[in-house]
């Protein structure tokens, strides 16, 4: 057979593996997606069955299963069994997790890599995992949407705070971390939601003890700072919503995105809110949708709904016109 | 023919992209090309081949192509199926770790879509080893409702939650769904309902609100919507019932605020292929594919197109079976003109294959 790799030595022919006898996978002729695989992995993985029927434990198999892992890093299979492994060998873990800093660069989007480290951490279980919250900082770094390292490191928050491991003042930097995030990219959806787990929804979260007033003087300056940011929109709806606060009162910091003179009344009550650059940056197209929604919904939260469907259709009509029917439904809905 | 001349003038009308066109033959043969082999490359879909089957199988299925399959091509596939099924119940992903006289557990997603090609291939379920599947899904449940892809082993060291996510709660929906397996209901329900984030969308786990994107929300939405239909899952605390209204809402604005022309998955992402299907799947579960704006949406699609056939996640990308299949599914939604069989949202097969399904679950239960 013809290889790539004219290097490579099958297992066979290494003494180290003399006293195996391969098992050959056992596929159906009629097999469905059979996968043309290179030499290396076939040789490998007949000898990872051979190596996992006798329940083998040793440091020739964690090699085997770390060239296959190379190979294809989403083998489950293949993971537990070297988890196990390092287990049973008693292998000092802090190893594996510097092997796995290399394998997450290259796979940072398989679950495996990532349920791999999470089960290092929660054997080593360091009594402060600061330094693995540095390397999933320092990791979002190139990628910094992630779901797969967001995840992770929502766990790596949840798993030693409830260990009682993560200090107030972690928690505080951890939010100026976030922040900074935010700062340099205040579109990235991902740090948002992590704001929402520091600030509101995570155990003895703070965000919630001011009434909200702090979040929702950080959105709006968030807003004033790039105004056609839908994440920094749907946080200040979200939060609203969750505090259970109206929409209203925050009028006069949002209606210079609107673009509508017959409104300014309303917004002429005494406020400290953060406001709006005045005039606004130059590149700000008017009006802005997310806007003009929250003014429908603050008409209809004043039982307005005539003016409400009036914006909606508005919308529906010229300033949001991908939408069309979704605004042309939300106009009939508040007038029914 | 006078099909193809309706598109092609419906397409010169609104679809200015690069790729016009459907082109349904080499799709054809992508996915035949696809069943019959993968190259070397595909190695790291090793462990889920069932999965990759169920691709093409369904997209051939949709292309309405099955039938040009020999009878003795279909059963040889349907025997190599019943091989993956588990002495302990569901179904493995591959052949690959199979060892002479040694059982392998079943795998949550592989045994939803094992049953799913089972249906498309309208194989006689017979040898489905019911009570097993039963006692395999009920082993999958966590205390806290949430489905793991494999039986839960508390003493394990292999043992943690981290994959224990919406998607295993929609593979585990469409089972229930299907042989009405006892499982707790109410508690994989409320489980959705803390998954819920301030935009509306759904985030894989409770409190991985950062991570929520279009494939959760559809695995929540399909999810809740399979439970629901099942007689025996009546909601005692009436959660569901009474936020129910309020919380469609949100996610139906959530939903349609991310189509782009095409779907991203999240704010602040590009268009891909997949949310096509995952965001356009969830606004037809909730009742409202009429606001999605179709056209828009098909002329992306069509764009993504390989010539030879298949879909990449974008135009720029190489075709791949999940992006391939997925945005047949959504063009079967909302392009019934394109020929395409017609779509279970919530299974995520042909309608015909789900009846099938239905009717084939309830004659071997009778059988019991
Ligand atoms: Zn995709």
């Amino acid at each position: 057979m013809a290889t790539a790799t004219s290097s490579y030595i099958p297992l066979a022919e290494r003494s180290i593996w003399s006293d195996v006898q391969p098992i050959p996978q056992d596929d159906a002729p009629d097999a469905l997606v059979p996968i043309m695989y290179s030499q290396e992995y076939k040789d490998a993985m007949d000898y990872f069955r051979a190596v996992s029927a006798r329940k083998e434990y040793s440091d020739r198999a964690l090699e085997l299963t770390e060239s296959i892992l190379r190979m294809n890093a989403s083998h489950y299979t293949v993971w537990g069994y070297r988890m196990t492994t390092l287990l049973v060998l008693k292998k000092e873990l802090n190893e594996e997790l510097e092997l796995m800093n290399s394998f997450a660069r290259e796979n940072l989007k398989s679950y495996q890599v990532w349920h791999h480290r999470l089960l290092l951490l929660t054997h080593i279980s360091p009594e402060h995992p600061t330094e693995e919250i540095d390397y999933i900082h320092e990791s979002l770094l190139p990628d910094a949407k992630n779901y797969h390292t967001w995840a992770y490191l929502h766990w790596l928050y949840s798993h030693f705070s409830s260990l009682g491991r993560i200090s107030e003042k972690e928690w505080s930097e951890e939010l100026r971390w976030c922040e900074e995030m935010i700062r340099v990219d205040g579109r990235n959806n991902s740090a948002w939601g992590w704001r929402w787990f520091l600030r509101i929804s995570r155990p003895g979260a703070e965000g919630i003890k001011d009434d909200g007033k702090e979040e929702i003087e950080y959105t709006l300056r968030a807003i004033h700072r790039i105004p056609h940011n839908v994440s920094a929109w749907n946080y200040l709806r979200g939060s609203l919503k969750y505090l259970k606060k109206p929409l209203t009162p925050l009028l006069p910091a949002i209606l210079p995105y609107t673009e509508r003179e017959d409104v300014t009344i309303t917004a002429k009550e005494e406020t400290n809110l953060p406001m709006p650059s005045n005039p606004l940056p130059r590149d700000t197209p008017l009006p802005i949708s997310y806007a003009l929604e929250f003014l429908a919904e603050s008409y209809q939260e004043q039982g307005l709904s005539i003016e409400a469907a009036a914006v909606y259709t508005e919308l529906s009509e010229k300033y949001d016109r991908m939408r069309s029917a979704y605004w042309a439904y939300r106009a009939k809905r508040c007038v029914v | 023919m006078s099909e193809q001349s309706e598109v092609d003038e419906m397409e010169q009308e609104h679809v200015p992209a690069k790729q016009k066109t459907f082109k349904k033959n080499a799709h054809i043969a992508y996915f035949t090309r696809c069943l019959k082999a993968l190259p070397s490359q595909a190695e790291g879909q090793d462990g889920n081949r069932i999965t990759i089957a169920f691709f093409c199988l369904s997209a051939l299925d949709l292309l309405g192509q099955l039938h040009t399959f020999s009878e003795e091509q279909r059963k040889g596939w349907i025997e190599w199926i019943w091989r993956l099924q588990s002495s302990s119940g569901g179904f493995r992903g591959s052949t690959c770790m199979d060892i002479p006289d040694e059982n392998q557990p079943g795998h949550l997603p592989s045994t939803y879509t094992a049953l799913m090609c089972l249906g498309i291939l309208r194989a006689p379920l017979d040898r489905l080893d019911v009570v097993a599947l039963g006692k395999f899904l009920r082993s999958c449940q966590a205390a806290d409702g949430s489905f793991s892809p494999t039986p839960i082993h508390d003493d394990s060291p292999l043992t943690s939650r981290f994959e224990n996510d919406l998607r295993m709660t929609y593979c585990a929906s469409v089972i229930q769904y299907l042989i009405n397996v006892n499982i707790d209901i109410s508690s994989a329900q409320r489980l959705i309902h803390r998954c819920r984030t301030w935009e509306g969308g759904y985030a894989s786990k409770p409190g991985v609100i950062e991570s929520q994107e279009g494939g959760t929300t559809y695995c929540a939405i399909a999810s809740l919507s399979l439970f629901s239909s099942n007689s025996e899952s009546i909601d005692i605390e009436g959660v569901y019932e009474e936020m129910k209204m309020v919380e469609q809402e949100a996610t139906l604005r959530w939903a349609l605020q991310r189509q782009i022309g095409g779907f991203q998955g999240r704010p602040g992402k590009l268009e891909d292929v997949c949310y096509s299907f995952w965001i356009g799947a969830t606004i037809h579960i909730l009742g409202h594919p009429q606001l999605i704006d179709s056209l828009s949406d098909l002329s992306f699609l069509l764009s993504a197109q390989s010539p030879l056939g298949g879909f990449g996640k974008d135009p720029e990308a190489y075709p791949d079976p999940y992006h391939s299949y997925l945005a047949l599914a959504a063009i079967s939604l909302s392009h019934p003109d394109l020929g395409l069989l017609s779509l279970d949202p919530r299974l995520n097969v042909s309608n015909d294959t789900a009846d099938y399904l239905m009717k084939e679950m309830k004659r071997i239960r009778t059988k019991i």
